[in-house]
């Protein structure tokens, strides 16, 4: 009836403070910045998959991946694999086995399950066993790459009702918590509320006297006006306490609701499908309530005899139904026809002589009361035995005259059956010797009155015969005209019983939408809070910066780019022109020298000299080349050099020998147990 | 109808005219389940005693005469002996409250049964954590019924889960249709 909602914490349940921390699904270990984050939970994978399974933390100390342990390593990527692919990750341990084998074993099936998931690189045993850095960065990238999107997004998308809910009633209590407790007489208004023990007031309701008149197009009665602008009280003070004012405005609002949803309802459903108007619709209905009632209390007055009270209750029972009967033909129209009207209907108006006589011997008793109360009850104890004998004497006798009474009806209806099958046997008689008289008359003079029968025959048969032609003349358009009234009448059934379905469909497809509006609103509402509740202060426009700032960056370096690429190009110019250069004045000088070293001997040794200073000077071009080359293969080499010992190589090939060593021993001690054995 | 006829003209007749109408307008009041008028605003008119039984006379009279839907002249044939004033103001009254008088003892009828639910109450708590259990998230729903039994006002105050508040909610649908199908 009253309806409100209270967020209370039950006194039997121990208050915790709310934790604002939500356990973030991704780790944070992976990302960007992963050398600084210092707190990193693998709570995602761990909470779903299997709640008993402790969840682990990484120690304060470790800052990177690279000083990931083993363990670690092998619990994080079995974690990741619980969560994206279930039945895989769950057939896997998350904790390092003690034994060589099964580790080698745990890795080999973990290094499986990530190629099977799609991992492009490279991937072992010991990849787990013996981390490098990159390996491990690269391999956990790809697995949280890998995690369902789902739960991922579940944080971006607009949260649940109740979702909203639990995060402002926990909001509620945080702040509540916050408060300090103040001593009940030091209490400001708003601290009342929540500081307060206990409820702050029973909710009842009581009913109300509203001034609205039922039958609208009737002008009030004076004396009716007369009350409501003179004596009737202000809603707000008709309850005796203050508290249950709202409690009964809602009561009142929530029944007088209920009523009329409960009747349009019926309307709907049933009403619309008798094809009778409102007031038909309820006069009908109201008739067959009061002769379903009427029933039933009739067999209800049974007189038992084997009960206590049925000799006592019978006679008034009938009684009451007596004037039920009687109250039925002036029973008022009353505006509504909801079940509580009646109700009301059936226990008051249609017996108000009873009950108001009930009340009347009831209200006679009361008064009476306070008097001599001894003297009265012994005398009425009295009067009650005498009438109860009294009553036991007549209704016995009653149920003696009863029975004669049945006897008697019985002969009575035997009685007359058989007067009316004498009567009828009487009236035949009677017209067969009418007949017989009548053929007496006419027997003396035979042959005329046979003649003129026959012609009396002929005629009345003549007769019949234009008589028939004539109601078929008359039939024919008559039969017509009500064929075609059938098939009208039927055309108009069809047409009104597909209007009621499309009323029907039309009532459907309001309360549809209705719904579907409201649902629409509801969400649009929550879309908003949360719009509202997003920090305002991410603006784009950092980002924006941010990002012209790279692509400053990057055409910053495309032009140096280009420029040193210009100045190769230039260089490479310049030297392909003095090759040239060179070359030609080589050929000029190698000419002139030649042509002159024919004539003189000592013009051939310079000559000779030139050709020994252009070929070393060739070797010596050729040397600086191949040197610029080997140089650029040295520090190619260096920097491969570098990477092969990032990877460690050398050492995991030791720990690998290793490896196969212990494996070797733990496989020739259990052999030698199975031989033992 | 004469006995309580006669306590009234003794007893009505000791307040003046003016007051009546709005005295006699809280006594239909009390007869339709709201306050009834209280002896201290009245206090120098009539003694505790008499004040009952006032009450009690005046209240059985309009309980009559809205019950056997009496016709004006019958209420003023048996107000024959009372001053004009009274019985003006009582039959005034009588006609503007007849319809709720009827409501009231309509509503005295529904209530014939032994046990009848006269109001009742509920509150929604959210039970966030136990003593065992640091995220309870709990619904409860605690509901508290007045129940009238044998003219006694009982309150019966129940605390439900989210199950035992759909099988009351069940058993409650299931007696509605028990009803409607009475219709």
């Amino acid at each position: 009836m009253f309806k409100k909602v209270a967020c209370t914490v039950p006194g039997n349940h121990r208050h915790l403070p709310y934790s604002a921390a939500f356990p973030t699904l991704r780790p944070a270990v992976l990302t960007e910045n992963s050398e600084q984050t210092q707190e990193r939970r693998w709570t995602g994978g761990g909470e779903e998959v299997d709640g008993g399974c402790k969840e682990r933390e990484v120690a304060e100390d470790v800052d990177s991946v690279k000083q990931f342990s083993s363990e670690l390593i092998v619990e994080a990527v079995v974690r990741c694999l619980r969560v994206i692919d279930p039945p895989l990750g769950n057939g896997l341990s998350p904790t390092l086995p003690p034994g060589m084998s099964a580790r080698f074993r745990l890795g080999m099936s973990l290094a499986q399950a990530c190629q099977d998931l799609g991992y492009k690189g490279e991937i072992g045993y010991q990849t787990f066993l013996y981390s490098s850095e990159p390996e491990i960065r690269s391999l956990l990238m790809f697995l949280v790459e890998k995690l369902p999107r789902a739960s991922a997004e579940a944080s971006d998308q607009p949260a649940g009702k109740s979702a909203l809910l639990q995060k402002a009633i926990s909001a509620q209590v945080r702040a509540q918590l916050a408060l300090p407790w103040v001593p009940p007489t030091c209490r400001l208004p708003l601290l009342c509320r929540t500081q307060s023990t206990g409820m702050s007031g029973i909710f009842r309701s009581q009913a109300l006297s509203l001034p609205y008149s039922k039958g609208l197009g009737k002008p009030p009665v004076k004396e009716v006006s007369d009350y409501y602008r003179d004596f009737l009280l202000p809603v707000t003070a008709q309850p005796s306490q203050y508290a249950s004012v709202p409690a009964s405005l809602l009561e009142r609002h929530a029944l007088d609701l209920s009523a009329a949803q409960e009747w349009e309802n019926e309307w709907n459903s049933q009403g619309l499908l008798t094809r009778l108007s409102p007031e038909g619709y309820r006069s009908r209905k109201r008739a067959r309530l009061q002769k379903r009632i009427e029933e039933q209390l009739r067999a209800a007055a049974q007189p038992h005899p084997n009960s206590p009270h049925g000799p006592h209750s019978g006679p008034d029972l009938a009684e009451m139904l007596h004037s039920f009967g009687g109250a039925t033909t002036g029973g008022t129209v009353l505006a509504k026809g909801t079940r509580f009207t009646h109700t009301e209907k059936f226990t008051f108006t249609q017996e108000p002589e009873t009950s108001a006589q009930q009340m009347a011997a009831a209200a006679s008793v009361m008064p009476s009361s306070r008097q001599s109360e001894e003297d009265l009850l012994a005398q009425q104890q009295d009067e009650l035995q005498a009438l109860q004998d009294q009553l036991k004497q007549l209704s016995i006798r009653m149920e003696e005259v009863g029975g004669d009474m049945k006897q008697l009806s019985v002969s009575i209806a035997q009685v007359s059956d058989e007067l009316k099958q004498r009567e009828l046997s009487n009236g035949e008689k009677e017209d067969s010797v009418r007949v017989k008289k009548q053929t007496i008359d006419l027997l003396p003079d035979a042959e005329n009155n046979l003649a003129k029968l026959q012609t009396l025959v002929e005629s009345s048969a003549k007769r019949v015969i234009s008589l028939a032609s004539q109601w078929e003349k008359h039939r024919a358009p008559l039969i017509e005209e009500c064929r075609r009234l059938k098939e009208l009448c039927s055309n108009r059934e069809l047409e009104s019983s597909r209007k009621l379905f499309e009323i029907k469909d039309l009532h459907d497809k309001i309360r549809q939408s209705a719904d579907e509006a409201k649902k629409k609103e509801g969400l649009y509402k929550q879309l908003i809070t949360e719009f509202e509740n997003l920090p305002k202060d991410v603006s784009r426009c950092a980002y924006t910066q941010r990002i012209l700032e790279i692509v400053g960056n990057i055409r910053k370096q495309k032009e140096e780019i280009t420029k040193i690429l210009s100045d190769t190009k230039e260089l490479q110019k310049e030297i392909n022109s003095l090759t040239g250069k060179l070359d030609r004045t080589f050929a000029v000088t190698d000419e002139l020298v030649f042509k002159d070293a024919k004539k003189d001997e000592s013009v051939r040794k310079s000559y000779k000299y030139l050709a020994a200073l252009h070929e070393n000077c060739t070797q010596l071009i050729q040397t600086i080349e191949d040197t610029g080359t080997i140089m650029r293969e040295i520090r190619d080499l260096e920097e491969q050099i570098e990477t092969e010992n990032g990877k460690k190589t050398v050492s995991n090939l030791e720990r690998i020998l290793e490896d196969y060593k212990a494996i070797r021993q733990e496989n020739s001690a259990l052999a030698a147990k199975v031989r033992e054995a | 109808m004469e006995n309580l006829t006669g306590i009234m003209i003794k007893l009505l007749e000791k307040l003046p005219p003016s007051e009546c109408p709005k005295f006699l307008h809280r006594v239909v009041d009390g007869v339709c389940g709201r306050d009834p008028p209280r002896l201290r605003d009245y206090g120098n008119a009539w003694s505790l005693t008499e004040w009952m039984e006032l009450l009690d006379s005046l209240s059985s009279f309009f309980r009559i005469a809205v019950g056997k839907k009496y016709s004006d002249d019958e209420v003023e044939e048996s107000l024959a002996d009372l001053g004009s004033g009274q019985r003006d103001a009582i039959l005034a009254c009588l006609k503007a409250r007849k319809e709720e008088v009827r409501q009231g003892l309509v509503e005295r009828t529904n209530g014939v049964s032994s046990a009848q639910l006269q109001d009742f109450d509920w509150q929604i708590k959210l039970a966030l954590s136990s003593d065992k259990i640091s995220s309870l998230q709990m619904v409860l729903l605690s509901l508290s019924l007045d129940v009238k039994q044998d003219g006694v006002l009982k309150p019966v105050s129940l605390e439900l889960n989210r199950e035992e508040l759909q099988t009351l909610i069940n058993s409650l649908e299931a007696a509605n249709k028990v009803v409607l199908q009475l219709k």
